[in-house]
Protein backbone atom coordinates (compact mmCIF):
# COMPACT_ATOMS: atom_id res chain seq x y z
CA UNK A 1 0.00 0.00 0.00
CA UNK A 2 3.02 2.28 0.19
CA UNK A 3 3.53 2.37 -3.58
CA UNK A 4 4.62 5.87 -4.50
CA UNK A 5 2.39 7.68 -6.95
CA UNK A 6 4.43 10.15 -8.99
CA UNK A 7 3.59 13.68 -7.90
CA UNK A 8 1.88 15.08 -10.98
CA UNK A 9 1.47 18.54 -9.55
CA UNK A 10 4.09 20.89 -8.11
CA UNK A 11 4.39 21.06 -4.32
CA UNK A 12 7.11 23.73 -3.97
CA UNK A 13 6.20 27.42 -4.01
CA UNK A 14 9.80 28.64 -4.13
CA UNK A 15 11.41 31.22 -1.90
CA UNK A 16 8.55 33.08 -0.28
CA UNK A 17 8.26 35.24 1.76
CA UNK A 18 6.04 32.85 3.66
CA UNK A 19 3.79 33.52 6.63
CA UNK A 20 3.72 29.81 7.49
CA UNK A 21 6.04 26.93 6.62
CA UNK A 22 6.50 23.38 7.80
CA UNK A 23 9.40 21.11 6.82
CA UNK A 24 9.06 17.35 7.05
CA UNK A 25 6.29 17.77 9.60
CA UNK A 26 5.21 14.47 11.14
CA UNK A 27 2.63 13.58 13.75
CA UNK A 28 1.39 10.15 14.73
CA UNK A 29 -1.59 9.25 16.84
CA UNK A 30 -0.71 5.70 17.93
CA UNK A 31 -0.07 3.85 14.69
CA UNK A 32 -1.92 6.40 12.54
CA UNK A 33 0.27 8.86 10.66
CA UNK A 34 -1.81 12.03 10.73
CA UNK A 35 0.94 14.14 9.18
CA UNK A 36 3.57 12.34 7.17
CA UNK A 37 6.51 14.54 6.18
CA UNK A 38 4.50 17.62 5.26
CA UNK A 39 6.14 20.64 3.59
CA UNK A 40 3.57 23.41 3.81
CA UNK A 41 4.29 26.85 2.33
CA UNK A 42 1.77 29.64 2.80
CA UNK A 43 2.91 32.86 1.10
CA UNK A 44 2.41 36.12 2.97
CA UNK A 45 -0.90 37.68 2.03
CA UNK A 46 -2.19 34.51 0.38
CA UNK A 47 -5.63 33.03 0.75
CA UNK A 48 -4.59 29.41 0.87
CA UNK A 49 -7.17 26.67 0.77
CA UNK A 50 -6.30 23.31 2.22
CA UNK A 51 -8.43 20.68 0.52
CA UNK A 52 -8.73 17.05 1.40
CA UNK A 53 -11.09 14.31 2.52
CA UNK A 54 -12.02 13.72 6.14
CA UNK A 55 -9.04 12.29 7.97
CA UNK A 56 -6.52 13.81 5.54
CA UNK A 57 -4.80 15.67 8.38
CA UNK A 58 -6.24 19.14 7.79
CA UNK A 59 -7.38 19.81 11.35
CA UNK A 60 -4.27 18.22 12.86
CA UNK A 61 -2.15 20.50 10.70
CA UNK A 62 -4.07 23.62 11.71
CA UNK A 63 -4.00 22.64 15.38
CA UNK A 64 -0.25 22.08 15.05
CA UNK A 65 0.17 25.58 13.60
CA UNK A 66 -1.79 26.90 16.59
CA UNK A 67 0.51 25.06 19.01
CA UNK A 68 -2.40 22.95 20.24
CA UNK A 69 -0.89 19.69 18.95
CA UNK A 70 2.71 18.67 19.61
CA UNK A 71 4.50 17.48 16.49
CA UNK A 72 7.08 14.70 16.61
CA UNK A 73 9.40 15.42 13.69
CA UNK A 74 10.23 18.23 11.30
CA UNK A 75 9.95 21.96 11.89
CA UNK A 76 7.21 24.58 11.97
CA UNK A 77 7.41 28.33 11.45
CA UNK A 78 4.32 30.46 12.03
CA UNK A 79 4.90 34.22 11.64
CA UNK A 80 8.57 33.68 12.49
CA UNK A 81 7.98 31.54 15.57
CA UNK A 82 7.77 27.87 16.47
CA UNK A 83 4.35 27.24 18.02
CA UNK A 84 5.75 24.26 19.97
CA UNK A 85 7.70 26.50 22.35
CA UNK A 86 6.10 29.93 21.83
CA UNK A 87 2.49 28.87 21.53
CA UNK A 88 0.92 31.82 23.37
CA UNK A 89 2.81 34.38 21.26
CA UNK A 90 1.88 32.57 18.07
CA UNK A 91 -1.78 32.32 19.04
CA UNK A 92 -1.92 36.05 19.82
CA UNK A 93 -1.29 36.72 16.12
CA UNK A 94 -3.86 34.27 14.82
CA UNK A 95 -7.59 34.48 14.30
CA UNK A 96 -8.71 30.88 14.68
CA UNK A 97 -11.99 29.23 13.84
CA UNK A 98 -11.73 25.71 15.23
CA UNK A 99 -13.38 22.68 13.72
CA UNK A 100 -15.28 22.21 16.98
CA UNK A 101 -18.10 24.70 17.36
CA UNK A 102 -18.52 24.27 21.12
CA UNK A 103 -17.03 26.92 23.37
CA UNK A 104 -14.73 26.37 26.33
CA UNK A 105 -16.66 29.08 28.19
CA UNK A 106 -20.09 27.59 27.61
CA UNK A 107 -21.62 29.37 30.61
CA UNK A 108 -20.66 32.84 29.36
CA UNK A 109 -22.96 35.09 27.40
CA UNK A 110 -21.80 35.94 23.91
CA UNK A 111 -21.33 39.59 24.94
CA UNK A 112 -19.14 38.56 27.87
CA UNK A 113 -17.11 36.24 25.61
CA UNK A 114 -16.47 39.09 23.17
CA UNK A 115 -15.33 41.35 26.03
CA UNK A 116 -13.07 38.57 27.27
CA UNK A 117 -11.49 38.29 23.82
CA UNK A 118 -11.09 42.07 23.59
CA UNK A 119 -8.96 42.07 26.75
CA UNK A 120 -6.79 39.24 25.43
CA UNK A 121 -6.07 40.99 22.10
CA UNK A 122 -4.63 44.54 22.29
CA UNK A 123 -5.50 45.03 18.62
CA UNK A 124 -9.20 44.28 19.22
CA UNK A 125 -11.30 46.63 17.06
CA UNK A 126 -14.46 47.13 19.13
CA UNK A 127 -16.26 49.10 16.42
CA UNK A 128 -15.51 46.37 13.86
CA UNK A 129 -16.67 43.70 16.31
CA UNK A 130 -19.93 45.60 16.77
CA UNK A 131 -20.47 45.87 13.01
CA UNK A 132 -19.78 42.17 12.49
CA UNK A 133 -22.10 41.24 15.34
CA UNK A 134 -24.85 43.32 13.73
CA UNK A 135 -24.32 41.82 10.28
CA UNK A 136 -24.41 38.33 11.74
CA UNK A 137 -27.47 39.21 13.89
CA UNK A 138 -25.79 37.87 17.00
CA UNK A 139 -27.63 38.40 20.27
CA UNK A 140 -24.99 39.28 22.91
CA UNK A 141 -27.33 38.18 25.71
CA UNK A 142 -27.40 34.53 24.64
CA UNK A 143 -25.47 31.94 26.61
CA UNK A 144 -22.76 30.24 24.54
CA UNK A 145 -24.05 26.75 25.37
CA UNK A 146 -27.47 27.69 24.00
CA UNK A 147 -26.18 28.58 20.53
CA UNK A 148 -26.91 26.45 17.49
CA UNK A 149 -24.01 25.24 15.37
CA UNK A 150 -24.51 28.03 12.85
CA UNK A 151 -24.80 30.70 15.56
CA UNK A 152 -21.60 29.42 17.20
CA UNK A 153 -19.78 29.61 13.88
CA UNK A 154 -20.81 33.23 13.45
CA UNK A 155 -19.57 34.10 16.95
CA UNK A 156 -16.31 32.25 16.24
CA UNK A 157 -15.85 34.24 13.02
CA UNK A 158 -16.34 37.52 14.90
CA UNK A 159 -13.82 36.40 17.53
CA UNK A 160 -11.32 35.50 14.80
CA UNK A 161 -11.71 38.62 12.64
CA UNK A 162 -12.26 41.48 15.10
CA UNK A 163 -8.65 41.76 16.29
CA UNK A 164 -7.48 41.97 12.66
CA UNK A 165 -4.73 39.37 13.13
CA UNK A 166 -1.93 38.92 10.57
CA UNK A 167 -2.97 35.28 10.17
CA UNK A 168 -6.38 33.64 9.97
CA UNK A 169 -6.66 29.87 10.40
CA UNK A 170 -10.20 28.88 9.48
CA UNK A 171 -11.04 25.22 9.95
CA UNK A 172 -14.25 24.49 8.01
CA UNK A 173 -15.43 28.10 8.50
CA UNK A 174 -18.69 27.64 6.58
CA UNK A 175 -19.64 24.43 8.37
CA UNK A 176 -23.14 24.73 9.83
CA UNK A 177 -23.94 28.02 8.08
CA UNK A 178 -27.07 28.28 5.95
CA UNK A 179 -26.84 29.64 2.40
CA UNK A 180 -27.55 33.25 3.28
CA UNK A 181 -25.10 33.39 6.17
CA UNK A 182 -22.44 31.61 4.12
CA UNK A 183 -22.84 34.17 1.37
CA UNK A 184 -22.65 36.98 3.93
CA UNK A 185 -19.48 35.39 5.35
CA UNK A 186 -17.80 35.44 1.93
CA UNK A 187 -18.71 39.10 1.58
CA UNK A 188 -17.33 39.83 5.06
CA UNK A 189 -14.10 37.99 4.25
CA UNK A 190 -13.72 39.91 0.95
CA UNK A 191 -14.03 43.21 2.81
CA UNK A 192 -11.73 42.03 5.57
CA UNK A 193 -9.04 41.19 3.01
CA UNK A 194 -9.46 44.59 1.35
CA UNK A 195 -9.17 46.41 4.70
CA UNK A 196 -6.49 44.43 6.57
CA UNK A 197 -3.27 42.82 5.35
CA UNK A 198 -3.92 39.20 6.23
CA UNK A 199 -2.72 35.73 5.36
CA UNK A 200 -5.53 33.19 5.40
CA UNK A 201 -5.49 29.41 5.58
CA UNK A 202 -8.91 27.86 5.02
CA UNK A 203 -9.36 24.16 5.56
CA UNK A 204 -12.40 22.64 3.95
CA UNK A 205 -13.70 19.63 2.11
CA UNK A 206 -16.23 21.87 0.36
CA UNK A 207 -13.85 24.07 -1.57
CA UNK A 208 -16.54 25.31 -4.00
CA UNK A 209 -17.98 27.34 -1.14
CA UNK A 210 -14.88 29.49 -0.79
CA UNK A 211 -13.37 29.08 -4.25
CA UNK A 212 -13.72 32.71 -5.47
CA UNK A 213 -11.65 33.96 -2.52
CA UNK A 214 -8.79 31.55 -2.91
CA UNK A 215 -5.45 32.25 -4.61
CA UNK A 216 -3.38 29.25 -3.44
CA UNK A 217 -4.33 25.60 -3.23
CA UNK A 218 -2.92 22.71 -1.24
CA UNK A 219 -4.40 19.24 -1.69
CA UNK A 220 -3.82 17.06 1.35
CA UNK A 221 -4.29 13.30 1.62
CA UNK A 222 -2.87 10.85 4.09
CA UNK A 223 -0.87 13.58 5.82
CA UNK A 224 0.93 14.62 2.64
CA UNK A 225 0.46 17.26 -0.02
CA UNK A 226 -0.46 15.95 -3.48
CA UNK A 227 -0.13 19.44 -4.88
CA UNK A 228 0.60 22.96 -3.62
CA UNK A 229 0.47 25.79 -6.12
CA UNK A 230 -1.01 29.17 -7.03
CA UNK A 231 -4.60 28.88 -8.23
CA UNK A 232 -3.73 30.59 -11.54
CA UNK A 233 -1.10 27.92 -12.25
CA UNK A 234 -3.59 25.21 -11.44
CA UNK A 235 -6.08 26.86 -13.76
CA UNK A 236 -3.56 27.02 -16.61
CA UNK A 237 -1.82 23.71 -16.08
CA UNK A 238 -4.45 21.20 -15.03
CA UNK A 239 -6.86 20.74 -17.93
CA UNK A 240 -9.51 18.28 -18.97
CA UNK A 241 -9.12 16.79 -22.45
CA UNK A 242 -11.90 15.16 -24.42
CA UNK A 243 -10.76 13.10 -27.38
CA UNK A 244 -12.06 10.45 -29.76
CA UNK A 245 -9.74 7.46 -29.88
CA UNK A 246 -9.60 4.31 -32.00
CA UNK A 247 -10.53 1.07 -30.27
CA UNK A 248 -7.61 -0.48 -28.42
CA UNK A 249 -5.86 2.88 -28.33
CA UNK A 250 -2.69 3.14 -26.26
CA UNK A 251 -1.81 6.41 -24.57
CA UNK A 252 1.48 8.12 -25.39
CA UNK A 253 4.27 7.24 -22.98
CA UNK A 254 5.31 10.85 -22.37
CA UNK A 255 2.01 11.45 -20.60
CA UNK A 256 2.61 8.78 -17.98
CA UNK A 257 2.65 10.38 -14.54
CA UNK A 258 0.88 13.48 -15.86
CA UNK A 259 -2.57 12.01 -16.16
CA UNK A 260 -4.28 12.86 -12.92
CA UNK A 261 -7.57 11.18 -13.71
CA UNK A 262 -8.79 8.89 -16.50
CA UNK A 263 -12.42 8.68 -17.51
CA UNK A 264 -14.14 7.72 -20.73
CA UNK A 265 -15.30 4.79 -22.75
CA UNK A 266 -13.95 2.54 -25.50
CA UNK A 267 -13.73 5.28 -28.15
CA UNK A 268 -13.71 8.42 -26.05
CA UNK A 269 -11.40 9.62 -23.33
CA UNK A 270 -11.98 12.31 -20.74
CA UNK A 271 -8.65 12.82 -19.08
CA UNK A 272 -7.49 15.36 -16.54
CA UNK A 273 -3.84 16.02 -17.33
CA UNK A 274 -1.19 18.26 -15.77
CA UNK A 275 1.09 19.95 -18.30
CA UNK A 276 1.47 22.46 -21.10
CA UNK A 277 -1.76 22.54 -23.12
CA UNK A 278 -0.11 22.51 -26.55
CA UNK A 279 2.34 19.76 -25.63
CA UNK A 280 -0.36 17.52 -24.18
CA UNK A 281 -2.67 18.13 -27.17
CA UNK A 282 0.20 17.35 -29.57
CA UNK A 283 1.12 14.22 -27.60
CA UNK A 284 -2.48 12.97 -27.75
CA UNK A 285 -2.85 13.83 -31.46
CA UNK A 286 0.39 12.15 -32.45
CA UNK A 287 -0.75 9.03 -30.64
CA UNK A 288 -3.88 8.97 -32.80
CA UNK A 289 -6.42 10.68 -30.53
CA UNK A 290 -8.63 13.41 -32.04
CA UNK A 291 -8.82 16.07 -29.36
CA UNK A 292 -12.35 17.53 -29.31
CA UNK A 293 -12.19 19.89 -26.39
CA UNK A 294 -9.87 21.19 -23.70
CA UNK A 295 -11.21 22.98 -20.64
CA UNK A 296 -9.89 24.16 -17.31
CA UNK A 297 -11.23 22.58 -14.13
CA UNK A 298 -12.40 24.29 -10.97
CA UNK A 299 -10.37 23.95 -7.78
CA UNK A 300 -13.06 21.60 -6.53
CA UNK A 301 -12.87 19.41 -9.65
CA UNK A 302 -9.07 19.48 -9.48
CA UNK A 303 -9.18 18.22 -5.90
CA UNK A 304 -11.66 15.49 -6.79
CA UNK A 305 -9.50 14.43 -9.75
CA UNK A 306 -6.32 14.34 -7.66
CA UNK A 307 -7.90 12.52 -4.74
CA UNK A 308 -9.85 9.94 -6.74
CA UNK A 309 -6.94 9.36 -9.11
CA UNK A 310 -4.85 8.59 -6.06
CA UNK A 311 -7.35 6.07 -4.73
CA UNK A 312 -7.54 4.34 -8.10
CA UNK A 313 -3.78 3.85 -8.38
CA UNK B 1 -22.16 48.27 -13.84
CA UNK B 2 -23.63 44.88 -13.06
CA UNK B 3 -21.34 41.89 -13.14
CA UNK B 4 -22.25 38.25 -12.90
CA UNK B 5 -19.37 35.83 -12.62
CA UNK B 6 -19.70 32.27 -13.78
CA UNK B 7 -17.56 29.51 -12.44
CA UNK B 8 -18.58 27.34 -15.36
CA UNK B 9 -17.19 29.98 -17.72
CA UNK B 10 -13.70 28.49 -17.57
CA UNK B 11 -11.97 31.85 -17.89
CA UNK B 12 -10.19 33.30 -14.86
CA UNK B 13 -12.36 35.57 -12.71
CA UNK B 14 -10.25 38.65 -13.42
CA UNK B 15 -10.78 38.19 -17.17
CA UNK B 16 -14.53 37.94 -16.61
CA UNK B 17 -14.42 41.21 -14.63
CA UNK B 18 -12.43 42.86 -17.44
CA UNK B 19 -15.00 41.74 -20.01
CA UNK B 20 -17.84 43.04 -17.85
CA UNK B 21 -16.18 46.48 -17.87
CA UNK B 22 -15.68 46.25 -21.65
CA UNK B 23 -19.30 45.26 -22.05
CA UNK B 24 -20.35 48.27 -19.92
CA UNK B 25 -18.37 50.53 -22.28
CA UNK B 26 -19.96 49.00 -25.36
CA UNK B 27 -23.48 49.29 -23.90
CA UNK B 28 -22.82 52.86 -22.85
CA UNK B 29 -23.54 52.22 -19.18
CA UNK B 30 -19.91 53.18 -18.58
CA UNK B 31 -18.61 56.34 -20.24
CA UNK B 32 -15.24 58.09 -20.32
CA UNK B 33 -14.26 59.53 -16.89
CA UNK B 34 -16.95 57.50 -15.05
CA UNK B 35 -15.79 55.99 -11.76
CA UNK B 36 -15.62 52.22 -11.42
CA UNK B 37 -16.69 50.60 -8.13
CA UNK B 38 -13.95 50.55 -5.50
CA UNK B 39 -11.93 47.35 -5.20
CA UNK B 40 -13.43 46.81 -1.75
CA UNK B 41 -17.05 47.27 -2.87
CA UNK B 42 -16.75 45.19 -6.02
CA UNK B 43 -14.90 42.31 -4.35
CA UNK B 44 -17.43 42.35 -1.51
CA UNK B 45 -20.43 42.28 -3.85
CA UNK B 46 -18.88 39.57 -6.06
CA UNK B 47 -17.56 37.64 -3.03
CA UNK B 48 -14.10 37.40 -4.61
CA UNK B 49 -10.58 38.08 -3.40
CA UNK B 50 -9.87 41.85 -3.64
CA UNK B 51 -6.65 40.97 -5.44
CA UNK B 52 -8.72 39.55 -8.29
CA UNK B 53 -10.46 42.91 -8.75
CA UNK B 54 -7.14 44.79 -8.43
CA UNK B 55 -5.66 42.50 -11.07
CA UNK B 56 -8.57 43.16 -13.44
CA UNK B 57 -8.25 46.93 -12.93
CA UNK B 58 -4.48 46.81 -13.41
CA UNK B 59 -4.87 44.86 -16.69
CA UNK B 60 -7.55 47.29 -17.88
CA UNK B 61 -5.18 50.15 -17.06
CA UNK B 62 -2.45 48.47 -19.09
CA UNK B 63 -4.89 48.24 -21.99
CA UNK B 64 -5.51 51.99 -21.64
CA UNK B 65 -9.18 51.61 -20.75
CA UNK B 66 -9.08 52.87 -17.16
CA UNK B 67 -6.92 55.08 -14.98
CA UNK B 68 -6.11 54.16 -11.40
CA UNK B 69 -5.76 57.41 -9.43
CA UNK B 70 -4.17 56.83 -6.07
CA UNK B 71 -6.47 57.56 -3.18
CA UNK B 72 -9.30 58.52 -5.53
CA UNK B 73 -10.26 55.31 -7.24
CA UNK B 74 -10.42 53.89 -10.72
CA UNK B 75 -11.97 55.76 -13.64
CA UNK B 76 -12.71 55.07 -17.27
CA UNK B 77 -9.92 56.71 -19.28
CA UNK B 78 -11.02 59.99 -20.91
CA UNK B 79 -10.05 59.11 -24.46
CA UNK B 80 -11.69 55.67 -24.67
CA UNK B 81 -13.64 55.05 -27.88
CA UNK B 82 -15.55 51.83 -27.21
CA UNK B 83 -17.22 51.73 -30.64
CA UNK B 84 -13.89 51.64 -32.42
CA UNK B 85 -11.92 49.30 -30.17
CA UNK B 86 -14.05 47.48 -27.61
CA UNK B 87 -17.06 46.53 -29.71
CA UNK B 88 -15.03 44.60 -32.32
CA UNK B 89 -12.82 43.16 -29.61
CA UNK B 90 -15.75 41.91 -27.53
CA UNK B 91 -17.39 40.55 -30.69
CA UNK B 92 -14.23 38.60 -31.54
CA UNK B 93 -14.15 37.15 -28.04
CA UNK B 94 -17.82 36.10 -28.19
CA UNK B 95 -17.26 34.63 -31.68
CA UNK B 96 -14.22 32.71 -30.48
CA UNK B 97 -16.25 31.19 -27.66
CA UNK B 98 -19.14 30.36 -29.99
CA UNK B 99 -16.71 28.65 -32.34
CA UNK B 100 -15.14 26.65 -29.53
CA UNK B 101 -18.61 25.63 -28.38
CA UNK B 102 -19.54 24.61 -31.93
CA UNK B 103 -16.46 22.44 -32.33
CA UNK B 104 -17.32 20.82 -29.01
CA UNK B 105 -20.53 19.59 -30.65
CA UNK B 106 -18.78 18.58 -33.84
CA UNK B 107 -19.95 21.62 -35.81
CA UNK B 108 -17.85 23.67 -38.22
CA UNK B 109 -17.60 27.41 -38.83
CA UNK B 110 -19.89 27.08 -41.90
CA UNK B 111 -22.68 25.53 -39.77
CA UNK B 112 -22.43 28.42 -37.37
CA UNK B 113 -22.44 31.03 -40.14
CA UNK B 114 -25.53 29.48 -41.71
CA UNK B 115 -27.37 29.39 -38.41
CA UNK B 116 -26.41 32.99 -37.61
CA UNK B 117 -27.56 34.14 -41.07
CA UNK B 118 -30.94 32.49 -40.57
CA UNK B 119 -31.34 33.96 -37.10
CA UNK B 120 -30.51 37.43 -38.38
CA UNK B 121 -33.42 37.24 -40.82
CA UNK B 122 -35.89 35.91 -38.27
CA UNK B 123 -34.97 37.78 -35.12
CA UNK B 124 -34.13 41.46 -35.31
CA UNK B 125 -30.84 41.83 -33.44
CA UNK B 126 -31.19 43.76 -30.21
CA UNK B 127 -27.58 44.71 -29.84
CA UNK B 128 -28.14 48.31 -28.85
CA UNK B 129 -31.57 48.13 -27.24
CA UNK B 130 -30.45 46.00 -24.26
CA UNK B 131 -30.64 47.22 -20.71
CA UNK B 132 -27.60 46.78 -18.53
CA UNK B 133 -28.44 43.37 -17.21
CA UNK B 134 -25.48 41.18 -18.15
Amino acid sequence: MTEMVPAALPVDLGNGPFAVTTRGLAKRFGSVRALDGLDLQVPEGAVYVLVGPNGAGKSTLIRTLMGLVRYQAGSVDVLGRDPADRGAEVRAGIGYVPEDYRFGYAWMTVGRLLEHQAVYHPSWDAEYARRLRARYEIDPGRKCHALSKGQSRRVQLVLALAHRPPLLLLDEPTDGLDHVVRDETLSILSEHLADSPTTVVISTHRVYEVEPLVDHVGVLAGGRLLGQLPRDELHMGLLRYWADVPEGWRPPRELSGRVVRRNGSARMIEWTVWGDRDAVTRGLSEAGAAVRDVAPVSVDEAAVALLSGREAS
Amino acid sequence: MKIRLSHADGRPLYVQIMDAVRSGLVRGSLRPKDPLPSVRDLSSSLRVNPRTVSQAYAELERDGLVQVRHGKGTFVAPGVRPEETERPRLAREVARRALADASRYGLALADLMTALGEMDRKVPMETTAHGDNS
